[in-house]
């Protein structure tokens, strides 16, 4: 298949890698050349720009981390938009907001290209092992034809339904109950520590019956060692999160009142420092709202 | 050992049995007597009052289901107090308020007596196949001469400290961060919905990985099926403990905004005619916030 790759991050890089591994015919893009450098190493041809990477390609995929970055990406000089040949597939795979991705969907319609919205569950080391959850939404017939990227990056695909905006809920909404946990456990924590027991205790009932979980024990493990320097996920990506979140509740019309208290303790852990801790820092957040930090 | 248990209700039933089994010499006390009746032919003793119950009992069992009923049966004259032996064990197994406990556990020790707390986690099926988790805290010799008792009753006990109340904050915290999974749930899937997806693409995403735990799966499929009807544990006792959450919180001077959230929806649920389904119901309270139904 002929592909093309823009946005070679942490995650982007794993994913690329595993494309080529899968023996498909790639060019990559990425505004910082030391990335493409490794790509190239690997096997991709690299673009010089935008254009260069969007033509005679039968998919696009982009893997950035915000809405503005895709943005610029399909509309900015050379973008998408106006280099995807008609009839070929831009694949989303960046997490993205509902408005965005609507936004993406019409464009492309216009230019007789499809959108495929793909946000991926996992992080760099799934990415890199081609272990990801992929959950794909966009017109059948397109997210058939991506199938075989999917099984070269994945080891599951959801599918989400015929709009791309329906791939992106999935994924904020899985996102969003992972927030509430993390801010549920870094209340409950809170409570114990105040009547004296070792928060060690609460990890071990928790996480033995009813939350035998990763959300559980990862994170429950972080808030228990207060370890939030050894960041993966970042207090201020998972604002970022949040406001998509937030953002999507409010075109549907959906109140989450949950959803609005994870978004306010990632605020004022911000405003305590913390924006490039470990999302577990909430519970440090919580600590200080009762006096004990 | 010589027992005594007061409370012979869906946990008490099973639980008296796997002490009988476990070759302790048991005497049983239930207000309403035909409880205790069938018991007798298993080789316990039936007590005709509190005072009975106590007599000569190294440690008397107590699982009755609020505190006003705990109260009465400890505080109240002929109680638990007036007739325990000195030095014997209140082991306290229901699920009470972290005050009722203190006010209990103070009163024992004016008395000379001692008192552990030990909430179990579990339903009447796994008290029955002795499997209950057992959360208990006390004085440390208390705790160490209950635990043959916990042997037979669960399948692990999580030792919470010295402090009586630690364990009821242990059992309320569990309770509390259930509760906060089902209202995240409830916003996850309200907000999916409204995007046009089925609710089983978010639920397959959720228990596949992250959240791959009795809590999501169990209640996340009431929510799916919304069978709401075949209530394990309905509403009104979620709105129980978690006004004993929140009880706890404010005497101890800790803020939880998702607990008030849970409070709240748990609150809008009843004030709809919920208060009798299962818990998993602040889903459809949800839904109606939104405008689904």
């Amino acid at each position: 298949m002929k592909v093309g790759f823009i946005g070679l991050g942490r995650m982007g890089s794993g994913m690329a890698a595993r494309i080529l591994e899968h023996g498909h015919d790639l060019v990559v893009y990425d505004v910082v050349p030391e990335s493409t450098a490794r790509a190239a190493a690997a096997g991709a041809r690299v673009a010089s720009s935008l254009a260069g990477v969007s033509q005679e390609r039968e998919v696009v995929i982009t893997m950035l981390a915000e809405d503005a970055a895709v943005d610029a990406v399909v509309f900015g000089e050379g973008g998408l938009r106006d280099s995807l040949p008609a009839g070929a597939i831009h694949l989303a795979m960046g997490t993205y907001g509902i408005g965005t991705i609507r936004t993406l969907a019409a464009a492309h319609a216009a230019a007789k290209q499809t959108l495929v919205a793909a946000p991926v569950l996992g992080r760099p080391d799934l990415a890199a092992s081609g272990q990801l959850g992929i959950v794909s939404a966009g017109p059948d017939e397109a997210v058939s034809r991506c199938e075989p990227l999917f099984k070269a990056i994945g080891r599951l695909t959801f599918q989400a339904g015929k709009e791309p905006e329906a791939a992106s809920a999935i994924k904020l909404a899985n996102n969003l109950v992972l927030g509430c946990a993390i801010q549920a456990m870094s209340e409950a924590f809170s409570l114990v520590r105040k009547y004296d027991v070792q928060p060690q205790v609460l990890y071990d009932v928790m996480t033995e019956g009813l939350f035998a979980a990763p959300a559980y024990k990862v994170y429950g493990k972080i808030i228990v060692e207060e370890a939030y320097d050894r960041a993966g996920s970042t207090i201020a990506l998972n604002l970022k999160d949040a406001n998509l979140i937030i953002a999507a509740g409010d075109i549907a019309r959906v109140p989450l009142p949950s959803g609005n208290t994870f978004r306010d303790r990632l605020l004022g852990a911000i405003a305590h420092g913390d924006a490039a801790s470990d999302v577990a820092a909430l519970a440090l957040e919580q600590a200080r709202a009762c006096g004990l930090a | 050992m010589k027992v005594g248990f007061i409370g012979l209700g869906k946990m008490g039933q099973g639980m008296t049995r796997r002490i009988l089994g476990g070759g302790h010499d048991l005497t049983v006390y239930n207000r309403t007597s035909e409880k205790a009746g069938a018991l007798a032919s298993e080789g316990a003793t039936i007590a005709t009052s509190i005072a009975n119950v106590c007599d000569g009992r190294d440690v008397v069992i107590t699982m009755v289901a609020d505190d006003t009923a705990v109260k009465e049966v400890v505080l109240g004259k002929g109680g638990v107090r007036d007739s325990l032996g000195a030095g014997a064990i209140h082991a306290c197994m229901g699920t009470h308020s972290v005050a009722a406990v203190q006010a209990l556990s103070a009163a024992h020790v004016q008395a000379n007596q001692k008192m552990v707390s030990a909430p179990v986690l579990g339903r009447p099926d796994a008290a029955a196949a002795g499997q209950l988790g057992i959360v208990a805290a006390g004085p440390e010799d208390a705790v160490r001469a209950c635990a043959p008792l916990f042997q037979v009753l669960g399948r692990r006990t999580f030792e919470a400290g010295a402090k009586p109340e630690g364990a009821a904050a242990i059992k309320l915290s569990n309770n509390f961060v259930l509760g906060a999974a089902i209202e995240a749930m409830a916003e996850a899937f309200s907000l999916v919905r409204k995007y046009g997806v089925g609710p089983q693409v978010l639920f397959d995403v959720m228990t596949d990985a992250l959240f791959a735990a009795p809590a999501y799966k169990i209640y996340g499929k009431i929510i799916v099926d919304e069978s709401y009807d075949k209530a394990g544990f309905i509403t009104l006792q979620g709105l129980k403990d978690l006004n004993l959450v929140l009880a706890a919180a404010d005497q101890a001077r800790v803020p939880m905004p998702s607990a008030n959230t849970v409070r709240d929806r748990l609150l809008g649920a009843i004030a709809h005619g919920d208060g009798e389904k299962d818990w998993a119901v602040m889903a459809r309270e949800q839904n109606r916030a939104s405008g689904i139904e």
